[in-house]
């Protein structure tokens, strides 16, 4: 009885192989947000103060106190919701690194904060503050010449196509950040671009078989071929 | 008889009145002898192929349901992180994929905010919206715990060496866990009868008796993935009534979703383990 019990299935074993060097390389480079400059260390010192809580018994505050958070310029605000999510995130919504990751447009963004998410409450603030959010992005992106992924994941929130050439110009400065492709057919998918949604691109990323993990290949047609739908669509919105 | 033979598992029914009022509602356990198993998949970075050794383990058929969680309510008069923190997050047709609300009235009394109703009429579905630090006092009070990352996996294979226990695709998912069957959550979906969470054993259990281990609530486990890991993340497996094909789909024996000890969502549950049954 007791040998049944303790049978193992028979799948064939094996050592566990990582991606390759260059695919894990670019996962990690995917993955880093983008830290604002404005108040940073004062900011981090406040989250840092509410994590401290976190770990007691009945801690678990996330948000700062109203007072404390009057108080910060809206510069300061903008680092503090940049770097801090307010609200959870959902359990599985973390994707692990793939294989070739370097070597692929994925249909969606990597996940940002980690296990924390923007409240509605933080979403207002970007959305209300869109101009100056879209102008402090620029300014800390132009110095560090990187689209961290909380900014790009603020840019699909506030919707911020006025950014499509200055995103397009970061991209091709460089050649290699994928995930500004991504950017870009989020926010074309998000307009309802009529040439996007009527494209294999779309229906590969987001039609009836899409899933969260969908991805075309990162190469030099696709990637003209996003530039040209990006760019055609900015100068449209713009006649 | 032939279903007997097939269920390599034992069945107990806890009739004994004991102190803990947990042990009289939740009468049905599986033990999973102690032995070698393999667990993982090929290539996956989160949970490798592997053996792994256990001792043996008894599970409970079923998720924990309302009407279990409310008796260590009454009894403790214990307070979820929820109700103190109002930090719940809940789910309502027409979000985004991966769009949480976070509704400040939301508890496991009200699993999805008191405008989307109680669980007056739901006692026997999975209790939810409660956080890893809720379910270690309920497991610390009902004398329980949580099976491990590992021994969720034995428990939920059955025996499969595939990704599913009923095989290597999710095809027959609809019989054996409720899941979201539309292809994006901007429009309800109770095709298979729930919005929400279902009744625990409402579908079929797996060839060693054990219902919903996919689908219904993710499931907490025990331990981390790395002794580095951050000490504030807990750890849940088989998806829920959320996941579908195109968003999570981690209703399946290999997938590892990650979560604050402190979050509480309305997709998240929990079955627990006894080492043994007095």
């Amino acid at each position: 009885m007791m040998t049944l019990f303790t049978k193992v299935h028979a799948q064939e074993e094996e050592v566990y192989r990582n991606p390759s060097k260059e695919s894990l390389a670019y996962h990690d480079y995917r993955t880093t947000e983008s830290s604002p400059p404005y108040g940073l260390l004062k900011i981090k010192k406040l989250i840092g103060q509410l994590k401290l809580k976190e770990d007691n018994e009945g801690g678990g505050l996330l948000a700062l106190n109203y007072k404390t958070y009057a108080l910060l310029s809206l510069r300061e605000k903008f680092t503090y919701h940049l770097i801090h999510g307010e609200a959870y995130s959902q359990i599985c919504d973390a994707y692990p690194p793939t294989q070739d990751e370097h070597k692929k447009i994925f249909g969606y963004l990597p996940d940002v904060l980690d296990e924390y998410n923007w409240s509605e409450g933080q979403l207002k603030f970007l959305r209300e503050n869109r101009d100056s959010v879209m102008a402090l992005i620029k300014e800390c992106v132009t110095k560090k010449n990187h689209v961290g992924v909380n900014f790009k994941r603020a840019i699909v929130e506030i919707n911020g196509i006025e950014m499509i050439p200055f995103l397009i110009k970061i991209y091709n400065s460089e050649k290699k950040d994928g995930d500004l492709l991504t950017l870009l057919n989020l926010l074309l998918r998000r307009n309802k671009d009529a040439a996007f949604l009527a494209s294999a691109t779309y229906k590969k990323l987001y039609g009836e078989e899409y899933s969260f993990t969908s991805f075309i290949l990162f190469n030099k047609a696709n990637e003209a071929l996003i530039i040209k739908r990006a760019t055609d669509f900015y100068n449209a919105k713009s006649n | 008889m032939q279903k007997a033979i097939n269920i390599i598992s034992l069945f107990f029914i806890t009739a004994i009145a004991t102190h803990s009022a947990f042990a009289q509602h939740s009468g049905n356990y599986v033990l999973i002898p102690a032995g070698n198993y393999v667990v993982g998949k090929k290539n996956h970075s989160l949970n490798p192929l592997r053996t792994v050794q256990v001792d043996s383990f008894y599970i409970a058929t079923t998720e924990i349901t309302n009407r279990q969680f409310e008796l260590f309510i009454i009894r403790t008069n214990y307070k979820t992180d929820a109700e103190r923190l109002k930090n719940a997050m809940v789910f309502e047709t027409g979000l985004n994929e991966f769009e949480w609300l976070n509704d400040t009235t939301a508890c496991w009394r009200y699993p999805n905010g008191i405008n989307r109703g109680g669980i007056e009429h739901k006692m026997e579905h999975p209790v939810t919206c409660i956080s890893y630090k809720d379910i270690l006092a309920f497991c610390q009070w009902a004398d329980v715990r949580l099976p491990t990352l590992d021994e969720w996996e034995i428990a939920s294979r059955a025996g499969a060496a595939t990704d599913y226990f009923f095989g290597k695709t999710d095809d027959l998912i609809i019989y054996y866990a409720n899941t979201w069957r539309g292809k994006n959550h901007l429009l309800a979906d109770n095709s298979d009868g729930y919005i929400y969470t279902s009744p625990v054993a409402s579908f079929k259990p797996n060839s060693w008796g054990l219902y919903d281990m996919y689908g219904n609530v993710f499931e907490f486990c025990s331990g981390k993935l790395s002794n580095s890991q951050n000490v504030n993340i807990a750890h849940a497996r088989g998806g829920s009534w959320w996941c579908s094909k195109n968003a999570c789909r981690f209703y399946n024996s290999v997938d590892i979703g990650r979560v604050h000890i402190h979050a509480s969502f309305s997709n998240q549950g929990f079955r627990v383990v006894k080492n043994k049954l007095l």
